[in-house]
């Protein structure tokens, strides 16, 4: 520990290497996927957002190194912190140090758990001038995924802003309760219904992030606690792995609790009925649209499963 | 694979990150193509997306009726009989059960209409039909495992002359519990609105729902772990634990909407209050042997999830069984492994 806290020079050379490493290691996979045919690109901070058919060697990797460079960051910060807090010679002053550390790296933890992982959906993009999309939309904390949240096609509907007789509708951005008017009344009405359900799901998405801000907060000061003693008494982890397992179970004992908690039930809740409500809104646009061209819809296609239903159950009852 | 020997210091550890992370998964990508099941079978029975399936026998008949076997409709039922050294029906077959299993397929955007009545008064007793038909019978076993439990229950309350005896595997009965964190989420969510918008709901929705339990385990430290090393053998396991936690079938609408609303939002099953094709579900019909086996690690269905099924049953001869392993270690655990099959057959002998 000692010797570690001074070598800082070392920790920050190795912790630099250990990152352009991993950078080059995917570089090196990416373009092994490009030369079998796979569609490999970029760089491990991108790769969450890049697109690669699941379950293929691109998926898979880009999987497991988002997960490493997760550990890495989480990791290598409270090691970092542990190093500066061996510094200190007195037991008490050392455990203050950790805590007071531990404060600042609350937004640094928090957004790392902000990032999507694979399949959450994309941010939203309505494609309609003047609102430029809802960013963060569906990069909950850590999951893109309470219940409900996974759902396809909410990142945006190709061509919903080109829309037989809409035109794009200029100036909607914002324009929530303005009367609609003219001949497209009825599509006006649609889209600020959108729009107002986007902005709920916006809000929606803050209160639950604002959640697991308070839930990252509270893991870390339970992980001072925790470390408090072995740092008073000059026993402190010996490994990233280890600090980063207490780390996690100090983080899963706080959520355990706050995951219980009305506030965050009711924050999820309102998420998940919030996205419902806008891809249902969603699909209302989507099959106006495909009527004009005479495509079949979801509610013709639903009518036709009904209808199947009803006679199997006919035949069924003829049958007994 | 990196060997288990650990670095001496953490700078150390941090240069042998990368080279741990590059052999790791080189693993994983040597792993990607393991195969699922132990045990050979055949299709008796097709309707839409179900399939009845009949394990071959693979020892002497121990002279039991056929256990038909229901599985959940989340999940696939291959975890059952993931790998020969992990799998609860090889055991079963080895000590002569003649077992069937209900695979309910993959729905899709036909079976949004798709009730708890199709399934329970439609597909399952279609399927138990199959099964007596061909060993003319009048009744016989019924495994149920995990939700498959609940349909199994609320099956056997409804056809009690077709069901000799239950058996339930970590099954929830009281879906409120105080300890139920699913539940707890569940009980605000919109579950009309969730199905109008999905039709059918996607396996992605409850996975997200499911990994968010603990969600730093099982969205991270999981595969962080991984790096400590180990065998092919062990990255092999992983990887087929992997691809069935996320092989995870659609959800019929209008069942899953039944079940989240009559189930974990109302309780109906506990307070029976539970009607089925016009008919009530009334737990107290069961009074055939009941064989309860439930996990006393589960955090998906609590013990306590479970065992509130004694008071509500007719029977007079009903056993809980309580193992010390998880929901998922139920299936695959070495104690469950040694254990569970020997409970059920020895069971199954004595009645």
């Amino acid at each position: 520990m000692t010797s570690e806290s001074n070598a800082t020079g070392d920790w920050s050379a190795a912790l630099q290497k250990a990152q352009a490493d991993m950078l080059r290691q995917w570089t090196e996979m990416s373009q092994a996927w490009a030369a079998t045919g796979s569609a490999g690109a970029g760089a491990p901070a991108a790769a969450a957002n890049a697109s690669a058919p699941e379950g293929g060697p691109e998926s898979l990797g880009r999987a497991f190194l988002q997960q490493c460079e997760g550990y890495l960051g989480v990791s290598s910060s409270l090691w970092e912190l542990l190093n500066r807090s061996a510094g200190t010679p007195d037991p008490e002053q050392r455990a203050r140090h950790f805590n007071d550390g531990l404060a600042g790296l609350q937004q640094q933890f928090a957004s790392l758990w902000a990032v999507p992982p694979p399949g959450a959906p994309p941010a939203m993009a309505f494609g309609m001038p003047g609102m430029g999309g809802l960013p963060g939309m569906g990069g909950m904390p850590g999951m893109g995924g309470m219940p409900g949240m996974g759902i396809p096609g909410v990142g945006g509907i190709p061509g919903m802003g080109m829309m037989p007789g809409m035109g794009g509708l200029p100036g909607m951005g914002g324009a929530f309760n303005i009367p609609a008017l003219g001949p497209t009344r009825e599509q006006q009405e649609s889209w600020q219904r959108l729009l107002q359900l986007g902005a709920r799901c916006a809000q929606a998405q803050m209160q639950l992030s604002g959640q697991w801000n308070d839930i990252i907060g509270r893991a870390l000061r339970e992980l001072g606690e925790r470390l408090a003693p072995r740092l008073k008494s000059g026993a402190p982890p010996g490994s990233m792995k280890e600090i980063y397992d207490l780390w996690v179970e100090a983080a899963e004992g706080v959520y355990a609790q706050a995951a219980r908690g009305s506030a965050f039930v009711q924050a999820q809740a309102e998420v998940t009925n919030a996205l419902s409500q806008l891809r249902s809104a969603q699909r209302e646009l989507v099959e106006e649209w495909t009527k004009q061209f005479d495509l079949p819809t979801r509610a013709e296609l639903n009518s036709v499963h009904q209808q199947l239903r009803e006679l199997k159950a006919a035949l069924a009852g003829t049958r007994s | 694979m990196p060997g288990p020997a650990e670095p001496s210091t953490p700078l150390q550890e941090l240069g042998e990150l990368p080279g741990r992370i590059a052999a790791t998964f080189q693993s994983l990508q040597a792993a990607s193509t393991v195969s699922f099941g132990a045990s050979e079978k055949d299709a008796v029975y097709r309707e839409d997306k179900l399939t009845l399936y009949h394990y071959r026998p693979i020892a002497a008949s121990a002279n039991l009726p056929p256990v038909l076997i229901v599985y959940a409709l989340v999940n696939r039922p291959y975890m059952m009989d993931l790998q020969p050294d992990r799998s609860l029906i090889r055991r079963l077959l080895e000590l002569g059960l003649d077992l069937y299993l209900i695979d309910w397929g993959y729905p899709d955007g036909a079976d949004r209409f798709t009730d708890l009545n199709d399934y329970i008064n439609g597909y399952l007793h279609r399927c138990l039909g199959v099964v007596l038909r061909e060993h003319r019978l009048e009744s016989t076993t019924v495994l149920g495992v995990c939700q498959g439990g609940t349909f199994s229950l609320c099956y056997a309350a409804l056809h009690p002359e077709r069901v000799r005896n239950l058996i339930t595997m970590v099954t929830p009965v009281d879906f409120q519990t105080s300890d139920n964190l699913l539940s707890k989420w569940v009980q605000g969510i919109d579950v009309e609105a969730l199905v109008a918008a999905h039709g059918i709901v996607p396996g992605e929705v409850l996975n997200a729902a499911y990994v968010s339990l603990m969600p730093f385990r099982l969205l991270q430290q999981k595969y962080v772990n991984l790096l400590d090393g180990g065998d092919q053998a062990q990255i092999d396991n992983f990887m087929r634990m992997e691809k069935w936690i996320f092989d995870s079938p659609a959800q019929a609408g209008a069942a899953f909407a039944q079940f989240a609303r009559w189930f974990f939002q109302e309780n109906r099953l506990l307070k029976g209050t539970l009607e089925l094709g016009g008919r009530r579900v009334d737990l107290r019909q069961l009074t055939q042997p009941l064989l309860n086996i439930y996990a006393k690690q589960d955090h998906l269905v609590p013990p306590a999830a479970s065992t509130a099924l004694e008071p509500l049953v007719g029977s007079r001869d009903y056993l809980a069984l309580g193992l010390d392993v998880g929901h998922i270690g139920m299936y695959v655990s070495g104690r469950s492994q040694r254990e569970l099959p020997q409970a059920i057959a020895y069971w199954l002998q004595r009645r």
